[in-house]
């Protein structure tokens, strides 16, 4: 039986890299921080607030992102929407994302490429 | 206002760079409000809510390190082998180099024996110091913007593969240490044996006189085995020559040192005036007798030590 705590690390390990994909392709429509953590919950990824409000600043800073403030509603939030930069880079991510699930079938079928 | 928030997110922003400060401020405190609301609206208490909320935020430091992609480390691992190599290697000399200077400057002014203290005392702070300048110097470059380039591993690096040993370094340091502490004590002995005469001076363990020829030709002896401790370990292991060169050596060493106990010429007369037992003749008699069985047993031992691993290193 592996051990709770080995099997939390290696599920993290894997997990890390989506996080940022699953971001840019729920963000192609623009939300604020919280929706977003409740948007990526809902479909299955867990992310912890703490981690993505950073990334979502990081995101930015790279020009994945772009924001914009809105004040109209009760308190002023900032949306985030997925740049044209930052959608030809998930199209990248996303086609290496599908050739590791590939190769990964294909290691299982026991199929050379 | 002092909520827990406002000081959760003045926690926060101490350490975040000061132009992004606000927005950012702004931003958290929106979504720590969100998530207050989210779980109001389910029915939570506001304070306990807060709390919970910033719970699962958790330490603001490690918060502000994130937003400002700070490292939370003092040397990363990009420079950690670096920074040990360097360490190991200044460590493994200059304070040595260091105190052994201050010491030998010390006995030039004429402290004797009481060099040894300011030496040891001196490496220390020497070692003290190069680790803390070399690991703030390696704590600034990592926090620093800048690259720094290192050689890269090539595989003309890789050391020799060790080649099995029959003599362990251990060993060989070991018996190089206790043959100097020896010889370190023969001439200490002389100034300060903690054996004081009736007037207060110092009355050495080992006769004076002894000073005109044997004890000069034991340190001789005593330096010799040294070297030969270390050439052994150089060849790796026994071969039937280093045997009989050890076999010699110890000879010349503990053959003058019985002959000088059973002749009751070891040991310095004048302890007799402090210790009485000493004064009496059969009691001395005794004592070399006692020494010189000693000194036999050991010689013995190790010969019969020796050849025995010297037996199995050539077969």
């Amino acid at each position: 039986m592996v051990s709770e705590d080995v099997l939390r690390t290696h599920l993290q390990e894997l997990r890390r890299g989506t996080v940022v994909v699953a971001s840019l392709v729920a963000l192609r429509r623009p939300d604020y921080g919280y929706a977003l953590l409740q948007r990526l919950s809902d479909h299955g990824f867990p992310v912890d607030a703490n981690t993505l409000y950073p990334l979502l600043r990081r995101l930015e800073d790279q020009g994945l992102l772009t924001s914009e403030w809105n004040t109209e509603e009760s308190r002023p939030r900032k949306f985030y929407r997925t740049s044209d930069e930052g959608e030809s880079m998930l199209n990248r991510l996303l086609d290496d994302l599908a050739a590791v699930q590939t190769s990964i079938t294909g290691l299982i079928q026991g199929v050379d490429r | 206002m002092n909520t827990l928030t406002d000081r959760y997110l003045a926690a926060t922003l101490r350490s975040v760079p000061a132009q992004r400060r606000d927005e950012i401020a702004t931003e958290l405190r929106a979504s720590i409000e969100d998530m207050i609301d989210d779980r109001t609206g389910g029915g939570a208490d506001p304070t306990v809510a807060e709390r919970e909320v910033l719970t699962e935020l958790g330490n603001p430091d490690v918060l502000a390190a994130r937003y400002a992609d700070r490292r939370l480390q003092l040397i990363g691992p990009t420079y950690y082998l670096v920074w040990q190599r360097l360490l190991k290697l200044l460590l493994s000399f200059i304070p040595a180099l260091v105190g052994t200077i201050v010491a030998v400057v010390k006995v030039a002014e004429g402290s004797g024996f009481g060099a040894i203290g300011p030496g040891i005392v001196v490496a220390l702070h020497v070692a003290v110091h190069i680790a803390f300048w070399l690991t703030l110097t390696f704590a600034i470059i990592e926090r620093s913007q800048t690259t720094v380039d290192l050689p890269g591993w090539t595989v003309d690096q890789l050391p020799d593969a060790p080649v099995h040993r029959g003599i362990p370094l251990a060993d060989t340091v070991a018996s190089v240490i206790m043959l100097v502490l020896t010889i370190a004590y023969l001439p200490f002995q002389h100034y300060q044996s903690w054996v004081h005469g009736t007037d207060g001076e110092n009355i050495p363990i080992l006769d004076p006189a002894l000073w005109s020829f044997w004890l000069p030709a034991l340190i001789v002896v005593l330096a010799a085995s040294a070297v030969v401790e270390i050439v052994k370990y150089r060849m790796a292991h026994w071969t039937w020559t280093l045997f009989g060169i050890r076999a010699l050596l110890n000879l010349a060493f503990s053959v003058p040192l019985m002959w000088l106990a059973l002749t009751d010429r070891l040991l310095n007369p004048a302890l007799g005036e402090r210790l009485s037992w000493l004064a009496d003749a059969d009691n001395r008699n005794v004592l070399g007798a006692t020494i010189a069985v000693g000194a036999a047993v050991v010689v013995v031992w190790d010969l019969i030590d020796t050849a025995l691993k010297t037996r199995r290193q050539t077969a």
